[in-house]
């Protein structure tokens, strides 16, 4: 049975969802923003996204993880490894709140997430199903070094595919 | 607890759930079968309510079983102590799928997740959201020993609250 790890980066905490992040994340997805990410979603809808992310560990061994500020405790946004039944492939996704934004948090916490996929779970890719019109994540995926891929399935017909670059190998 | 416990009743056992478990969970809620408790409902939409009973350990202490049969391993439904948002109070609720109906099992997976919550965590009440027309859930309730409170909040003006009190209240 996985339980979610904590993972620190420079400026960051990834720790376990708790019950109250959920309250900016149901905020986030009740509003205009997460349109582009499956929303907007009522209260209800965004609980079980939420919740479901925190299952994810104990049904897959992998899921979602709350962005804090190292600093000040604020949760920032949130990131996850995902597979759920109908997808074709692991995800790597993320969501940085309002306040958070244009910080360079969701590139931080995306690659200590992927670099936690890649060297502990021992994944050797991974995409992001992105949105042709999220113009920051379409930016961001390429600043993690992810390549637009015409030739992956998709999860939805209103997602275009970044394919992660494969782990290093050690030597 | 970031998991369920396993629970052994006398002819189920309550465990925490697989993914494994999902396809006959999103089977159920394709159907109409489903129409009191939410569905019908798309696999993807399943997928978080399946997801999120599981992720409710982790974020709030409680949360669903898979329900079994002890000597077959056959897969008859689900046991859950929940409390999304959008509800009032704490409930206690079942899901038994149609060809496991009338056997009991319902009465019994949902005793033992009762007995939990009065026993292992220490509540005093809890409450059972069901449709007036759900006839075979009300009779369950009622079997349990559960009371009609008209006075209980509900989100859902088409459901009765069935109210279990601990035995240590009603003493």
């Amino acid at each position: 049975m996985t339980v979610a790890p904590s993972i620190e980066t420079d400026r960051l905490n990834l720790w376990p969802q708790r019950r109250a992040d959920f309250e900016a994340y149901g905020e986030f997805y009740a509003s205009e923003r997460a349109r582009l990410m499956g929303g907007p979603l009522d209260r209800t809808w965004s609980w079980y996204a939420f919740a479901a992310d925190a299952g994810n560990w104990s049904l897959l061994g992998f899921g979602g993880l709350t962005i804090e500020d190292r600093a000040s405790g604020t949760a920032l946004g949130q990131v996850a490894l995902n597979l759920p039944p109908h997808s074709p492939e692991r995800e790597l996704g993320w969501l940085v709140f309002a306040p958070a934004e244009g910080k360079g948090v969701a590139f931080e916490a995306a690659r200590a997430m992927r670099d936690y996929a890649y060297a502990t779970l021992g994944w050797t890719t991974c995409v992001s199903f992105i949105s042709p019109d999220n113009v920051r994540s379409l930016a961001l995926a390429q600043r993690l070094g992810a390549v637009y891929d015409p030739h992956g399935e998709s999860i939805h017909e209103e997602r275009v595919i970044f394919r992660h670059p494969a782990p290093k190998v050690r030597a | 607890m970031t998991a369920a416990p396993i629970i052994a009743a006398s002819r189920l056992t309550l465990r925490p759930h697989v993914v494994s478990d999902f396809p006959a969970f999103a089977a159920f809620f394709a159907t109409d079968a489903a129409r009191f408790i939410g569905g019908p409902l798309p696999e993807r939409r399943a997928w978080s309510g399946f997801a999120a009973d599981a992720g409710s350990w982790a974020l709030l202490g409680f949360g669903a079983w898979a329900v079994e049969v002890a000597a077959t391993g056959e897969f008859v439904g689900q046991v859950g102590l929940t409390r999304p948002p959008h509800f009032p109070e704490r409930e206690l609720g079942w899901i038994v799928f149609p060809r496991f109906q009338r056997s009991g099992y319902g009465t019994e997976a949902a005793r033992a997740a009762r007995d939990y919550a009065f026993g292992t965590l220490g509540w005093t009440t809890v409450v059972s959201y069901i449709n007036r027309e759900n006839t075979a859930s009300l009779a369950l309730a009622r079997s349990l020993g559960a009371v009609e409170d008209d006075a209980a909040a509900r989100w859902d003006v088409k459901d009765a609250v069935y109210r279990h009190t601990s035995p240590q209240v009603r003493e």
